[in-house]
């Protein structure tokens, strides 16, 4: 992806299970909700999330973005259950 | 294996694969070293057997030298969190100790002056310095 998205174009990200949290993937497709449509499910040891109708009018790579968040997200998780 | 190493730099799209020994740093640790350069990179963390895999996208094009700078860089911050870590669990006792001293003590100093003055020390306002003066000047005379 680059600095901005071809019209519906879709993507997929794996999120290994070790490393990302459900609910921070979730949380992270809520926050992007308004710029594509997500599907998360699990496939092995990674959570598969297939984005599809991508914004074109959005500047920036929001699926970057949006791994970033769930990483974030993660993290801030972890965190807080000690 | 090395214990961490580049396993793919391409500088064209400013991509950087770095991978770890998973027994060579916690998982809190690669999130703290992952999230100080979440403002400089796209980051996807994934595991791959023993190594966990970090993939970094520069947010601004960079030349390859820079690239290699921040691998250095991610695998500073990496020691510098374990390290960080390792600190934290050393004096949890006491951080945790000086804590609850503090706790009680602003506790006993609130029930203290329960029926007493404020948390502001004044016991009352006879003349009324304490009501905002936009009050005082909006109010009808007479």
């Amino acid at each position: 992806m680059s600095a901005a998205q071809a019209a519906g174009a879709a993507a997929t990200v794996r999120f290994h299970k070790e490393l990302y949290d459900e609910q921070a993937i979730a949380d992270a497709t809520a926050t992007f909700a308004d710029y594509a449509r997500f599907g998360v499910r699990g496939e092995g040891d990674h959570f598969v999330v297939d984005i599809s109708d991508l914004d074109s009018e959005i500047e920036g790579d929001i699926v970057a973005e949006f791994c970033n968040f769930a990483l974030a997200n993660s993290a801030a998780l972890r965190r807080n259950d000690g | 294996m090395a214990q961490s190493q580049i396993e793919q730099l391409d500088p064209a799209s400013s991509t950087l694969v770095l991978s770890l020994d998973v027994d060579l740093y916690s998982r809190d640790v690669l999130y703290a070293a992952a999230y100080v350069f979440i403002d400089r990179a796209y980051i996807l963390l994934d595991r791959d057997a023993d190594r966990y895999m970090v993939r970094m996208r520069a947010k601004q094009k960079m030349p390859d030298e820079t690239m290699r700078a921040m691998a250095g860089e991610f695998e500073n911050e990496l020691l510098a969190q374990a390290l960080r870590e390792q600190v934290g669990k050393a004096n949890q006792a006491i951080i945790e100790g000086i804590t609850a001293l503090a706790i009680s003590g602003a506790t006993a100093v609130a029930e203290s002056h329960a029926d007493g003055p404020g948390l502001d020390g004044f016991v009352d306002d006879p003349k009324g310095l304490g009501a905002p003066w936009q009050n005082k000047e909006e109010a009808p005379e007479g």
